[in-house]
């Protein structure tokens, strides 16, 4: 995997030490490429346990392989084509992103078990982490409004949202 | 009466974040059942309309869109960043009754003729045709044509995942009930532009919605110049291009976005939020939408999900769409025609005074707004199958969308991708069975030659443009970073 230097260093002849002693960012250029070859390898890899047929008797194997492989293709170029361009850090924050999807899955795993409404709570103040400020009295009247706003859509639209 | 009520539930509906004009019609077409059928029919046509609007408004401000109006996520939003949110409002509403307009003269005048003509294609003409498609929405993408192009292929990927219709396997689902029946496109839209979107702003800190507030709807002459001709070309594009099966709206959006960048005066603005990036593709959605009930109507084939609905409509209420429709019931084939050119007047004139109460929503602090708009994610997530398994796979499109936007990976052509994917593997299945295996029928059919000859030309161009330039102009030297 490449490494991207510190904010205002050269770029020209990164030698591997300084890599690892200076550069501690992953370079999204090249990371791009990899992680389409995963794609690729996935659905190609995949492919092979269905059958493949041939062209004028298809499998359900062949047209995910031969897209699998397009795309491993173009993967391939552009790893290619980062070695020749500057590097770019790839820049990740847990944290929001994290909130964000606990928040989700809370909510899918409340409302299955208690029902939409506890759910909505879940939801409200498990996300409401990845913010920039946290309140129990603000999380609890957005809780009720949505709450309210639930029971709306079940009672006008039809909705079968298992609230409780 | 029924279109205006159709025209306001649909916007007020469609502009929840997370209910596009699929889960709209879907919702709502139970309230259709008591009433009679050319009232049913002009409703549902007056939801989807009205869908339509509100999701443009979603999108513009807060860049949380359907399939319908992804490409309004790109100048649109942009717009909203540099405070014209009212100019891109304007120019999405206005434009969109420009391309109605246009499409609804097409739809009256040409329908059986166009209908014929969408009929007459082959399954490798097809093929070309989406091939076609792949190659103008890597245009269009931010970043370069290589990536584009990945993410269209990466989106005909995910499309795969489901049980194949030819042969019943499952593919790709992991053993996993809800991937049955393949991944919904509410899934991934919501994930890789909705949840993406809001843990971009937050990741900026705890961020706000860009849109201030700034209402002014109201054009310059100057701002006004710009919008008609990109309006007029996107209606032209949408009118012909809702008519094939596999295009559709979406598809038109991006062509309409593809042709701007290539020959609007302001192209170079463009992807930064110029007025022409919101018209012509505002333009060719609303035109698209109209002309795909041409082939619903003249043949009887649905040619998308909204007008499969339509189709279903139609079946419930005893009326089966094909060539005879118009000659059995002239009265609802003419009143639904009608009926168009009324919602798309009612559609401007009740959004326009109307919008300040639409964009209130976007006053509400963003720490309030984003849980908010994660619930009516998950509610329009679970609405389209009542399943909240759906939800996770949503999840699980956040997080990819959140990677992606971390890549500098634009999600638009995946999206395009997942649509056309299907279609292009049967048309690519059927074309290899006519043509027992062999590749020839593309270049000895006039149509597909030259769709094939345009697509080949623009992998050339986009991979010697994408390596060896770069290759060769870098040798030595640091080039700036490709971000979008």
């Amino acid at each position: 995997m490449d490494y991207v230097p510190g904010a205002g260093e050269s770029t020209r002849g990164l030698h591997s030490s300084r890599r690892i002693r200076e550069g501690r960012q992953l370079n999204k250029n090249v990371v791009r490429g990899y992680v389409l070859a995963f794609v690729a390898l996935g659905f190609g890899l995949g492919s092979f346990r269905y059958s493949i047929g041939s062209l004028d008797n298809t499998g359900p194997g062949l047209f995910p392989l031969l897209v699998s492989s397009m795309l491993l293709a173009i993967a391939i170029l552009i790893v290619i084509r980062a070695r020749y361009e500057a590097p770019d850090r790839l820049e990740i924050k847990v944290r929001s992103i994290a909130s964000v999807l606990a928040g989700l899955v809370g909510f899918v795993l409340v409302s299955k078990i208690v029902g939409m409404i506890v759910g909505i709570v879940v939801l409200v103040f498990v996300a409401a982490l990845a913010g920039s400020s946290y309140s129990w009295r603000s999380n609890l009247k957005i809780s009720a409004a949505l709450i309210v706003v639930a029971f709306a859509f079940q009672g006008l639209l039809g909705l079968h949202l298992g609230l409780y | 009466m029924y279109c205006a009520i159709g025209c306001v539930v649909g916007t007020l509906v469609g502009l929840l974040p997370g209910l596009g004009p699929l889960a709209t019609i879907s919702v709502l077409l139970p309230l259709t059942y008591s009433i009679p059928v050319n009232g049913a029919l002009i409703m549902l046509a007056g939801i989807y309309y009205g869908a339509q609007y509100g999701d443009c408004v979603s999108a513009i401000t807060m860049r949380i869109p359907h399939a319908t109006s992804i490409v309004m996520c790109i100048d649109g939003y942009q717009m909203t960043v540099k405070r014209q949110t009212g100019l891109a409002l304007f120019t999405a509403g206005f434009s969109s009754f420009i391309g109605g307009t246009v499409a609804i003269v097409v739809l009256s005048l040409l329908t059986p003729i166009l209908g014929k003509a969408a009929f007459l294609l082959g399954p490798p003409d097809y093929c070309m045709l989406m091939l076609f498609g792949f190659m103008c929405v890597s245009f269009v993408t931010t970043g370069s044509v290589l990536n584009g192009l990945a993410m269209c292929l990466v989106g005909v990927l995910f499309a795969q995942v489901g049980t194949d219709v030819q042969s019943g396997v499952q593919r790709f689902t992991l053993n996993l009930d809800s991937l049955y029946d393949g991944i919904s496109l509410v899934s991934i839209a919501l994930g890789c532009f909705g949840i993406a979107e809001i843990t971009k702003n937050l990741d900026k800190g705890g961020g706000h919605s860009p849109f201030n507030g700034e209402i002014n709807l109201i054009p310059s002459w100057v701002d006004f110049k710009r919008i008609l001709p990109s309006a007029f070309r996107g209606s032209v594009i949408g009118s012909i291009l809702g008519v094939l099966p596999g295009g559709g709206a979406t598809v038109a959006q991006f062509a309409s976005y593809a042709l701007e960048k290539k020959v609007s005066k302001f192209r170079n603005q463009i992807g930064s939020g110029a007025i022409e990036g919101v018209a012509g593709p505002a333009a060719a959605d609303e035109a698209a939408a109209r002309t795909s009930f041409i082939p619903l109507m003249s043949i009887g084939i649905p040619e998308n999900a909204v007008t499969a609905l339509m189709m279903a409509a139609f079946i419930i209420k005893g009326i089966q769409p094909g060539p005879n429709m118009i000659a059995t019931h002239p009265d609802l084939f003419w009143g639904l025609v009608a009926s168009m050119w009324i919602g798309n007047c009612f559609l401007l004139l009740l959004n326009v005074p109307l919008v300040r109460l639409w964009l209130s929503v976007f006053k509400i602090p963003y720490n309030v707004l984003f849980p908010t708009i994660l619930f009516f994610c998950c509610i329009g997530t679970f609405s389209v199958n009542n399943n909240l398994n759906d939800i996770f796979v949503t999840a699980v499109f956040g997080l990819i969308g959140y990677i992606l936007m971390r890549l500098s990976l634009d999600p638009s052509p995946l999206i395009l991708g997942f649509i056309l994917g299907p279609m292009l593997e049967e048309y690519f299945r059927r074309t290899m069975i006519l043509s027992r295996g062999s590749f020839e029928v593309f270049v000895t059919r006039p149509i597909s030659a030259t769709l094939l000859g345009l697509v080949l030309l623009v992998i050339v161009l986009a991979v010697s443009g994408a390596v060896f330039p770069t290759a060769l102009a870098n040798r030595g030297k640091a080039r700036p970073a490709v971000t979008s």
